[in-house]
């Protein structure tokens, strides 16, 4: 036991040590459990939530008084390094001046949690908090030493403390010039440790404040380093033969020509591992090389659209009455049905959809013989070390990945598969190489969001209570989406994937209810994109719950309030709040409508939408002009970016519902650019009206996706008040509206 | 040749006439807050003003700004009076525009370039004129609060 113990302060010590971490400063350090890099095999992305200790090796003071945060989460636009940055402040009465917060690299901090899910508020507010706290608390101890008096007469002020005597003493007063660990024997018990943020809110000080984030100045100058942006002097640059379709096999290549051109340095050809990349002393040479490279594969698979269809058709499955999972069953749905006033059944499908993130993906690495450094921008830069290390065949710890804000994330960017090529040529050629992935790359090489099928039936009584809710939803596994061939299909049939049927469970009182679900593997490459199965699964229960207040003539705000379950006081609440906003009921204007929906996501935040729109028949379009929303995510941090999540939020919600679906010829993508798949334009974007409610005492609640699931189904409600035409199936186009109407 | 970026003058090498803007800004220039989004036109990103009129760098041959002086999001605060940052990026700080900040170079460079040229657009202008710009954070709605602060300030 003692062994143990002594080997992992000393592992952690030189950890610290050899990071710079305490070059001069105080770091509150625990010699306790350490989460060290595993070297499993596969590479896994990093899962693990964060215990209140590893909070401590993020936050640490410098000698001139200043806080250096090492916020252990990757920047794609979320923002929540400034919330973060915020309870840092809040625990250390300082102003956000005094802070540095740095996104840190792998050699920075220990592994975190990679950065999916919108979790990073809701699992690191926790030990960012006690970890700020425990630094505020220690340098009161060093003070009181300082002082002689004890820590109770030693009291708060603005970055140090007041004195009994009035006077104060900074922060830079209490750091001494050498290093300074502060070990566990230092650390307060949680029953005694003083957490302001978890104060009540009229209490806080910086929490709530709408401080604007840090890297504001350098993104509107242009200034901000995105991978992209990143070179080194003697670079080259590097380029990678895009398979023709998913799973084609290299056979051969033939370099020849592409090595006559002026700057080419070398091309690499490994068959095993089905990868053909060039590099050249120039960036302006690539695109004529990739063309003349000749190239020989072998295609695996030719599959287009119908079959994914087929595969993932929901009546297929009920024809022959086959789900591999009841997610859950209650009552009896034969009574539900004979007791049903009205009764609705029906079909929803969504498609297959992309990123589209705006930056495609780039990544300069550079192989040595002690050292591979990377420079990217991922989700998860341990993910990304762990498996340039398994490419090169190295040790994880010789490996350095540099981390850069990314433009645009939404789940599509855990893996750099840019990184792990330049890593492939930097190798070979001893030369730091960079490789950028061009429109067509991105569309075709990443994974997707899987195309989901919905059946419901359901019914109302004729006092307006649901009697029977019979839903069958077929799509594939998300989180397990990458998992190989069998393996994959033993993991489908052991267990439903919680992605894939995130939201499934209708927030309703449905005392006869049967929900089924089977996951199918498809040769589509799947997993997360923003808010996995959030949003098809809110659009096919919020459509029919629409249907079902329509046939039995309640208003739908109404008809939600009467059915919600009654422990979802707080939906209630938003969907008030959100039916005050908007001044819910139907304008009667020609050729506009009005649709509501509601969500709970992750069983957490409660979100409602009403979304307004109007039909253009001279344009042919279908023009969503305001949508209004109510959200309860608990504590709020900083408003301005809750809000801009949720701006974020329903201008995606749009563009899935109006503008998106990948679809498949030949074994590949048939989209290569934003003519083909094209997110939603500024002329088409709503005005957004937000309201946020916070009941008392909340602890923070996901919002990176939250706002998302609702935005469909208040849609494809809004175009039937306009219409009459229920649109069952997404994208909803002008055409399909009135190609079916007339 | 020679071009003229932000106020200086760059020798462009014989082999380079013909790549494109955006590129010979990226990697010859090395100014890189002009950005790549799709390459073809389509979003926006890679927006540059020449001679003060918002354009497309990917989709313009160095060969072809021949007198034309070109303006990139480094730059922007130069054309306009007094110190400090030009009016469009202070409204994008004050609004807090920016998500994940990509597009957002593009954005302002069209913005500034719209601003320039009608200082009091209507929304409906403001729509079509950003049209071309895009943003999947989707922060279409305070692009067009930061771009109506300029036009009440000015
Ligand atoms: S990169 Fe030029 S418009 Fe997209
Ligand atoms: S801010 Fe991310 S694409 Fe516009």
């Amino acid at each position: 036991m003692e062994a143990t113990t002594k080997m992992k302060s000393i592992s952690r010590r030189r950890f610290l040590k050899k990071t710079g971490w305490v070059a001069a400063g105080i770091t509150v350090a625990s010699f306790g459990a350490f989460p060290v890099v595993r070297d499993k095999i596969p590479a896994l992305p990093t899962f693990d939530a964060p215990s209140e200790k590893d909070g401590l090796t993020w936050i640490q003071i410098l000698a001139d008084g200043r806080v250096r945060f090492y916020c252990p989460r990757m920047e794609m636009g979320q923002g929540a390094a400034l919330g973060l940055t915020q309870v840092v402040a809040e625990e250390l009465n300082i102003k956000q001046a005094d802070i540095d917060c740095i996104l840190p690299d792998t050699d920075h901090t220990p592994p975190f949690q990679m950065t999916v899910g919108s979790q990073s508020i809701v699992n690191f507010f926790d030990p960012v908090s006690w970890a700020a706290a425990q630094l505020r608390e220690a340098l009161r101890a060093v003070a009181a030493e300082k002082t002689g008096l004890s820590t109770e007469q030693i009291l708060d002020g603005r970055s140090g403390f007041k004195l009994p005597d009035g006077t104060t003493i900074g922060y830079a007063a209490l750091v001494p010039a050498t290093d300074v660990i502060i070990t566990d024997n230092r650390l307060i018990e949680n029953d005694n440790l003083k957490r302001y943020a978890l104060l009540p809110t009229t209490k806080h000080q910086t929490i709530g404040q709408n401080w604007l984030h840090h890297d504001l100045t350098a993104i509107v100058t242009g200034r901000m380093a995105y991978a992209r942006d990143i070179s080194l002097p003697d670079m080259a640059f590097g380029a990678v033969v895009q398979p023709p379709s998913f799973g084609a096999q290299l056979v051969a290549a033939n370099s020849a020509r592409a090595l006559e051109l002026p700057g080419v340095l070398g091309v690499e050809i490994d068959e095993a591992a089905g990868f053909v990349g060039v590099v050249a002393s120039t960036p302006f040479i690539l695109s004529e090389a990739l063309d003349v490279l000749d190239v020989e594969w072998q295609i695996e698979s030719d599959f287009g659209q119908e079959q994914i269809d087929t595969l993932l058709d929901v009546e297929r499955l009920r024809a022959d009455d086959n789900f591999t999972h009841t997610l859950d069953q209650s009552g009896d749905l034969e009574i539900g049905q004979q007791s049903a006033r009205h009764r609705s059944s029906g079909r929803y499908d969504t498609p297959f959809a992309a990123h589209a993130a705006m930056e495609p993906r780039s990544g300069l690495v550079w192989v040595r013989a002690d050292k591979v450094e990377v420079w990217c921008g991922t989700q998860d830069p341990f993910f990304v070390q762990k498996r340039v290390a398994k490419i090169l065949d190295r040790k994880v710890e010789d490996v350095v990945v540099h981390t850069h804000r990314i433009g645009g994330g939404f789940g599509g960017r855990v893996m750099c598969q840019a990184s792990e090529a330049a890593a492939r040529l930097s190798a070979k050629f001893n030369l730091p190489v960079r490789v950028q992935w061009d429109r067509a790359a991105e569309f075709q090489n990443n994974y997707f969001q899987p195309g989901f099928s919905h059946f419901i039936d359901a019914g109302v009584s004729q006092d307006g209570f649901i009697t029977h809710w019979d839903h069958d939803v077929v799509s594939s596994s998300i989180l397990t989406g990458l998992a190989p061939g069998l393996i994959g299909k033993a993991i489908d049939l052991a267990t439903p994937d919680q992605g894939t049927t995130r939201g499934i469970r209708a927030p309703y009182e449905m005392t006869n209810r049967r929900t089924r679900h089977s996951a199918i593997r498809t040769p589509v490459p799947i997993n997360a994109w923003r808010g996995l199965g959030s949003a098809p699964n809110a659009f096919a229960i919020e459509s029919m719950m629409d249907e079902l207040a329509f046939k039995s003539g309640i208003d739908p705000l109404q008809f939600r309030l009467k059915n919600l379950l009654a422990n979802r006081a707080r939906l209630a609440k938003v969907l008030r709040k959100v039916g005050d906003m908007s001044n819910w009921g139907q304008v009667a204007i020609p050729d506009t409508g009005r649709g509501l929906a509601c969500a709970v996501y992750k069983e957490e935040t409660a979100v409602a939408v009403v979304a307004d729109l109007t039909i253009d028949h001279a344009a042919k379009t279908i023009k969503v002009t305001k949508v209004c929303c109510a959200q309860d995510c608990g504590l709020v941090l900083n408003p301005h970016q809750v809000e801009s999540q949720i701006m974020g939020n329903i201008t995606w919600g749009c563009s899935m519902t109006l503008n998106e679906q990948i679809t498949f010829a030949q074994g590949r993508v048939e989209q290569n650019n934003f003519h083909l798949y094209e997110p939603l334009r500024h002329g088409s974007s709503p005005e957004v009206n937000v309201a946020l409610l916070s009941p008392p005492g909340t602890p923070p609640a996901p919002v990176g996706e939250s706002a998302l699931p609702p935005v469909p189904a208040a849609i494809a409600n809004a175009v039937f008040a306009a219409t009459g035409y229920r649109c069952r199936s997404l994208p909803i186009t002008y055409e399909d509206i009135f190609a079916e109407t007339g | 040749m020679e071009i003229v970026i932000n106020g200086n003058v760059i020798a462009v090498p014989d082999d380079l006439q013909n790549v494109t803007l955006l590129d010979f800004l990226r990697d010859f220039v090395m100014l890189t807050g002009t950005k790549f989004g799709c390459g073809v036109g389509l979003c926006g990103a890679c927006t540059v003003h020449l001679d003060g009129v918002a354009a497309r760098s990917c989709q313009t041959y160095v060969s072809d700004i021949i007198n034309v002086e070109v303006t990139t999001i480094e730059g922007l605060d130069q054309t306009s009076p007094g110190e400090g940052l030009h009016p469009v990026q202070q409204a994008w700080i004050a609004e807090g525009v920016p998500q994940c900040g990509y597009c957002q170079a593009g954005q302002i460079m069209t913005a500034s370039a719209l601003l320039h040229r009608n200082p009091a657009p209507t929304d409906a202008e403001i729509r079509e004129e950003m049209n071309g710009n895009l943003c999947r954070c989707g922060t279409y709605d305070r692009i067009r609060r930061a771009i109506t602060r300029v036009a009440q300030e000015a």
